[in-house]
């Protein structure tokens, strides 16, 4: 399963302020709640003034793509897919 | 000169070549651990017919190739994965290697998306431990700060083509080293399509003249290649450079800025190639403003779908710096052309380029210098609020046509990334 979703999710992340990282660790999409336990691969990017920030993180069973718009701190879910096609 | 029997580089091999291996496809398996270990390719399209731009390692054991038809793969092995490129991800992962490479040496050159060459000459006598180390330590590096799914293969040598012929002997996660000593006994395992910039039509003419291995051409004298072989001063270079001379280290300047798109939804509406070449407009002259030029030429190429060509540049009275300046140029060009038939593919590129400061300004067109400021205004506004926040009217409906793409080989491409 691969599916570009494109839907505001609702997100719990942890901040340490030791390394100023921001992780995902939960996120709530369509009723459903999916603990996050891994990072696979954080990118900013530059959207005009705007910084993009796109997580890529994974459970046990899926990987999901995360984008966090820092100007209005939406946090949207891309994609996601289990790896099988 | 010199060239009656030129020896083997003997210096120290201080160039090194980092190639990272399959990077599109382990970018993506870096990114969805899901897919790790699994037959994967990227391709332009996720059709039968899209064009598989890169297999992941596991894919490549099954004899699927960069090039192939997405069907194609799949005939090979049914179960493949395909996924569309992230281009955003592939540039990060770039500028994230050139980040790394910038620490080790002042010359760092990425050759194309996934190669970056590094030149220790300048810093050789700072330099107090084995480049077999520093490589050692840059693919750790490589895991730790980009991902621990990124493999790549370094290759070292006494000039760009032998740290390049290095770092494909072994992949995936390769380390080599081609020196004086060992030269012969590397070409001897090769063939002449497996050095790098010798093709298939390189190959035929060196066999008319005798040259059918590696070794023959390292042995062949500086007359056959030069007066015979390649007729011109390629065959120096090739003398040269197999002898591990460095003669590739140069950097051209950039003489045109292109852009093309191959049509998803091929036409013949005049009113719609206008609109993808507005767009494809938009997209040079954000990158010829970038870069502070503006350009007198413009040149249309045509694909159609019978694949016939047709293509034409013309030089205009007036040098082109805004969008309007090169889409009505465009527009000229394209509308000499003969047939109406439909298009497959439209390229447009401008050329003579001079610094946009220094172009004259028109005698008669009053409103050029404000065309300027309007062009200027409307990139200030891409820059704050992002690319195509604001369009010609023409472009409207274009949002998700010429999509954004990572040329092959792409080192011009590079630049933009990094003026960015």
């Amino acid at each position: 399963m691969h599916e570009f979703i494109n839907e505001k999710i609702s997100v719990v992340t942890v901040y340490d302020r030791i390394k100023g990282t921001v992780i995902p660790k939960r996120i709530k999409w369509q009723g459903r709640i999916y603990d996050i336990t891994k990072l696979s691969y954080y990118k900013p990017e530059r959207v005009g003034r705007n910084i993009v920030h796109t997580f890529h993180v994974s459970n046990e069973a899926m990987d999901f793509k995360l984008r966090l718009d820092s100007y209005t701190l939406h946090w949207t879910l891309i994609e996601v897919t289990d790896g099988n096609s | 000169m010199e060239t009656a029997d030129l020896p083997l580089n003997h210096n120290k091999p201080l160039v090194m070549h980092i190639d990272l291996n399959s990077c599109f496809a382990t970018a993506m398996q870096q990114a969805f651990p899901h897919l790790r270990g699994k037959p994967l390719a990227v391709a332009a399209y996720n059709s039968p017919r899209g064009c598989i731009l890169a297999p992941s390692i596991e894919a490549k054991r099954f004899g699927i190739k960069t090039g192939m038809r997405v069907m194609e793969g799949k005939h090979l092995y049914k179960d493949l994965i395909i996924r569309t490129t992230d281009v955003q991800l592939v540039r990060d992962v770039h500028v994230r290697l050139k980040r790394i490479t910038r620490d080790y040496s002042t010359i760092v050159s990425p050759k194309s998306i996934d190669e970056v060459v590094i030149d220790f000459n300048p810093v050789q006598i700072v330099i107090r431990r084995p480049l077999t180390e520093i490589a050692s330590e840059i693919k750790a590096r490589i895991k730790k700060e980009i991902g621990e799914w990124i493999v790549c293969s370094v290759g070292i040598g006494t000039n760009r083509f032998l740290a390049k012929t290095a770092a494909g002997l072994h992949k995936p996660n390769g380390l080599d080293v081609i020196n004086h000593q060992n030269i012969r006994h590397i070409y001897s395992k090769l063939k002449l399509v497996d050095l790098n910039g010798i093709n298939h039509r390189y190959q035929a003419r060196l066999n008319i003249n005798g040259i059918f291995t590696p070794l023959q051409l390292l042995d062949a004298p500086l007359d056959l290649l030069k007066k015979q072989v390649f007729q011109s001063i390629t065959g120096f270079y090739w003398y040269r450079r197999i002898r591990g001379y460095e003669i590739d280290n140069v950097e051209f300047l950039r003489k045109s800025y292109g852009q093309d798109y191959a049509l998803g939804k091929q036409t013949s509406d005049p009113e719609e190639l206008s609109r993808i070449l507005m767009k494809l407009c938009e997209k040079m002259g954000r990158r010829l403003r970038r870069s502070s030029k503006a350009a007198n030429g413009i040149h249309i190429a045509i694909l159609y779908n019978d694949y016939s060509f047709w293509h034409r540049q013309s030089l205009m009275n007036q040098p082109m710096y805004a969008t309007r300046d090169l889409y009505r140029g465009a527009q000229l060009v394209f509308n000499q052309q003969p047939y109406k038939k439909v298009v497959a593919k439209l390229s447009v590129a401008c050329y003579d380029l001079i610094p946009s400061a220094k172009s004259q300004l028109s005698l008669f067109d009053e409103g050029d210098d404000k065309l300027r400021k309007v062009s200027d205004a409307m990139d200030s506004i891409n820059n704050k609020y992002g690319e195509f926040s604001i369009t010609p009217a023409l472009m409207i409906g274009l949002d998700n046509t010429v999509i954004d793409r990572i040329a092959f080989g792409a080192v011009k491409e590079l630049e933009d990334l990094y003026l960015k």
